[in-house]
């Protein structure tokens, strides 16, 4: 008994401390590697060097990842709370509830990869769009609908129910109920939602491949333009082996913006706490 | 009479719970609800403003309010008309001043000044004026459990209801506010209709007018308190009455 | 009064609704469609037992079964190595790390899995395969090792979070009374909280392996992407990197961006099939307890 407690004990304080320094050493080596790489020309110029990426910087791809995660975001922000609070407060049936909810689950459970292939021969190859911000950030949107959706459904579902039965017994309808009451108690989660899908969104490689991401453009100008993003640059950069040092920039770029749109997203969130 | 059954059943999916309930309540009087856990006392309440389909419930029967069937009214007509007080006190996370003037805002008031003024008449009412010192800007959630009781009355107050449903409004709170709230309900019954559910035999002896036996959806004995209590004639009140009061 | 307000509102929330659901629905039956031509032109017998993958190639083949061997090798792989460590992390976290502690490692943890996986596919190939080259001696890292090593670094946040909340429930539940039998605190661990557990650890473990299936970028930048029988030290592609890298060059309409297609479905039905099961077990395992 004492040395089957022994290799127990030794096991789980093996695994704790494999799995909290592997993490964490990954996490501070990037940061680490990173940090030495970012100057205010590499993140304020555009990329140089032939074949170009060698040098120079990755201001276009720091500018369109924002872009087209704003851009999903907002989509798909919308939509996701559109279907949560239909839901939640609007659908009677609870036949069409259980079909939106499995499609929705479905959908989640698709990798982005075939979400990637969907967009790119559905929008680019079948309905003739330009390889283009509004093209990969649709395709975007329709991965992060059911992540968001999902995670903002829990959020108005924990609300108080009593508190919206005791508002529409005042006499007061649904809609101002929820514009007034309901969302502003769930706001700091819709928020968090919000944040998660943009920065899944951002993260995101295999669906912009094909669909609007390019390995060198500028600061695209309209929705119709092709851009550069974060991760596609520094899939290329690894991928055809341009250089390692401005991989790791990127990636400690990408790492911040990701985590700081995370932050900014619960800060809106608590602020808002009445 | 203002809230009159006819007939009214309810049910949950395949569940039945509410049997056939043929009711008057009588106006500008407290009618106590009484009976077991379960017996459908609550589904009751929330069948009389409409608020059982929200559950996902459906009734049947009509219900007729001042002899109109609450079928022909418009739902928030009917729900301004009656109100609802919950076991927990449900305030809205805003402050006293935002709890009172949130109704009247959506019903178009914007008149700072009378804002004010139906804000603070309602909450002289229940008392908590003077309590909070005038101090309209705290936190609601700040309030003592009776407070905040109090606070969700006068609030269903501030949109001139004519029949105030309370779903065991007392039962989470202590001795002393419960008294408040008895008093505070006595206070008002000249102008409103009352009805209250409740677990609290000597609660409903003390404040109400009629008091209703419930059981398994359907309603076994109506009568002032002095019948119920005293001289019940069905022997399931009895058996009832004689197991709560030992 | 303001009637006009609440319907234009409800409409709106509909609409959205209603244009998600056919967002979804539009995918589903897309993929479907598309995958139907391939499915109709090769027999079972090819697109399961054929000789290779070869699209390009004059007598054409589209045999999946090396890339459906590679994606399940690796997932499992990573499933295999992640599931223990992350229980016994777990076990750590629960019951011998000080509250506010835990929720520090926790919300840590957490910040790993929303990091791009693209980032862990970088750091796997300069850190991992540079390390199995020269440890083992490998010609090169890329291998089903790499990809299994790498993706069960991304899985622990996910096994982790999942178990770790399952022991807090058992600890409330069971915990005291078992301390109160003067046994040891890794005497209660293993005999009353792994059994608790179990179900749930499984579950947990299922659904990991479903994302693991699906995952495309650290994989395909780690595993070396070569269409044959994966071996343990062998380069191997798995469905989501053929995909990501052949969708640009398959010709629109051909069999090639049809089989594509096929491919995605049958990943499709393979995590739909561990979800359902997942799904099922949760469910189960809940009227256990």
């Amino acid at each position: 008994m004492k040395l089957k407690d022994l290799l127990f004990k030794l096991w789980v304080i093996f695994s704790g401390i494999i799995i909290i320094s592997v993490t964490m050493g990954l996490f501070l080596y990037l940061l680490y590697k990173g940090i030495g790489v970012v100057s205010p020309e590499f993140i304020f110029d555009s990329p140089k060097g032939i074949p170009l990426g060698r040098s120079g910087g990755i201001f276009p791809a720091i500018i369109g990842s924002l872009m087209s995660g704003l851009i999903s975001g907002l989509l798909g922000g919308l939509l996701g709370l559109c279907t949560a609070v239909y839901l939640t407060f609007y659908c009677y049936s609870e036949i069409i509830r259980k079909y939106i909810l499995l499609a929705l689950q479905c959908l989640a459970g698709i990798p982005s990869v075939v979400i990637g292939l969907f967009g790119y021969t559905f929008l680019i190859v079948g309905l003739g769009m330009n390889k283009s911000l509004l093209s990969a950030s649709i395709t975007l949107t329709i991965m992060i609908i059911p992540f968001i959706a999902i995670r903002m459904k829990k959020a108005l579902e924990e609300t108080s129910k009593e508190q919206y039965i005791s508002s529409l017994s005042l006499g007061i309808p649904k809609g101002y109920t929820i514009v007034k009451l309901v969302i502003p108690n769930a706001f700091k989660y819709i928020m968090t939602s919000l944040g998660l899908g943009i920065v899944f969104a951002m993260g995101a490689t295999a669906p912009i491949m094909f669909t609007g991401a390019v390995i060198i453009s500028n600061v695209p100008g309209k929705l119709t333009d092709p851009f550069m993003a974060l991760p596609y640059h520094l899939y290329i950069l690894v991928n055809e082996g341009l250089s390692v040092e401005m991989a790791y920039g990127t990636a400690f770029v990408l790492i911040v913006v990701v985590l700081a749109i995370n932050i900014i997203c619960h800060f809106i969130g608590s602020y808002e706490d009445m | 009479m203002t809230v009159k059954t006819d007939n009214l059943s309810a049910n949950y999916g395949n569940k039945k719970v509410l049997k056939n309930i043929n009711i008057d309540f009588e106006k500008n009087k407290i009618t106590a609800i009484i009976g077991p856990s379960g017996c459908g006392k609550s589904t009751f309440l929330k069948t009389l403003n409409r608020t059982l389909e929200e559950y996902g419930g459906k009734a049947d029967g009509d219900i007729y309010l001042n002899n109109v069937n609450i079928m022909d009214i418009p739902i928030q007509e009917l729900r301004n008309k009656i109100g609802m007080v919950f076991q927990t006190p449900v305030v809205f996370p805003f402050s006293i001043y935002k709890n009172m003037t949130y109704a009247p805002i959506y019903y178009g008031e914007k008149n700072k000044e009378k804002l004010r003024e139906i804000a603070v008449k309602y909450l002289k009412k229940a008392g908590l004026y003077e309590e909070v010192k005038g101090d309209l800007s705290m936190q609601a959630s700040k309030l003592s459990g009776g407070q905040q009781q109090r606070l969700v009355i006068a609030r269903c107050l501030t949109v001139n209801p004519e029949v105030i449903l309370l779903d065991e409004p007392c039962s989470a709170l202590d001795i002393k506010n419960t008294a408040n709230i008895e008093k505070l309900l006595l206070d008002i019954k000249k102008e409103y209709t009352i009805i209250i559910v409740t677990h609290n035999l000597a609660q409903a002896k003390r404040i109400a007018d009629y008091v209703i036996y419930m059981e398994d959806g359907a309603i076994i004995e109506t009568g002032t308190p002095d019948e119920i209590f005293n001289s019940p004639v069905d022997s399931r009140t009895k058996e009832y009455i004689m197991y709560m009061k030992n | 009064m303001k009637d006009h307000r609440e319907n234009i509102f409800r409409i709106i929330i509909t609409i959205g609704a209603m244009l998600s659901s056919v967002l979804v629905l539009l995918v589903f039956f897309y993929i479907l469609k598309e995958s139907i031509p391939f499915f109709k032109e090769a027999k079972f017998s090819d697109y399961i037992l054929g000789d290779s993958w070869s699209p390009l190639s004059s007598k054409q083949s589209y045999s999946f079964l090396p890339m459906i061997l590679a994606t399940l090798y690796i997932s499992f792989l990573a499933i295999i190595i992640a599931t223990p460590l992350s229980v016994g992390c777990s076990l750590l976290l629960s019951f011998n790390a000080h509250k506010k502690h835990t929720r520090i490692i926790l919300s840590f943890i957490d910040m790993i899995a929303g990091i791009p996986s693209v980032i862990f596919g970088f750091l796997g190939l300069v850190i991992l395969v540079k390390f199995l080259e020269k440890n083992l001696n490998m010609v090169t890292g890329e291998s089903v090792l790499a990809g299994g090593i790498l993706l069960s670094v991304m899985l622990f946040p996910y096994i982790v979070t999942g178990c770790t909340e399952t022991f807090i429930k058992g600890k409330k539940i069971y915990y005291a009374a078992s301390q109160s039998l003067g046994v040891s605190k890794w005497y209660t661990m293993r005999k009353i909280m792994l059994p608790f557990a179990a179900n749930s650890i499984f579950v947990n473990m299922l659904l990991a392996f479903g994302r693991a299936i699906g995952e495309t970028m650290a994989v395909m930048m780690v595993a070396g992407n070569s269409p044959i029988f994966p071996k343990l030290l062998g380069r191997a592609e798995t469905i989501p990197s053929l995909i990501a890298l052949e969708m640009g060059t398959a010709t629109y309409k051909s069999i090639h961006y049809s089989s594509l297609y096929g491919a995605g479905l049958i990943l499709i039905i393979i995590i739909l099939i561990i979800q359902l099961l997942a799904y099922m077990l949760n469910k189960t395992g809940m009227r256990r307890f």
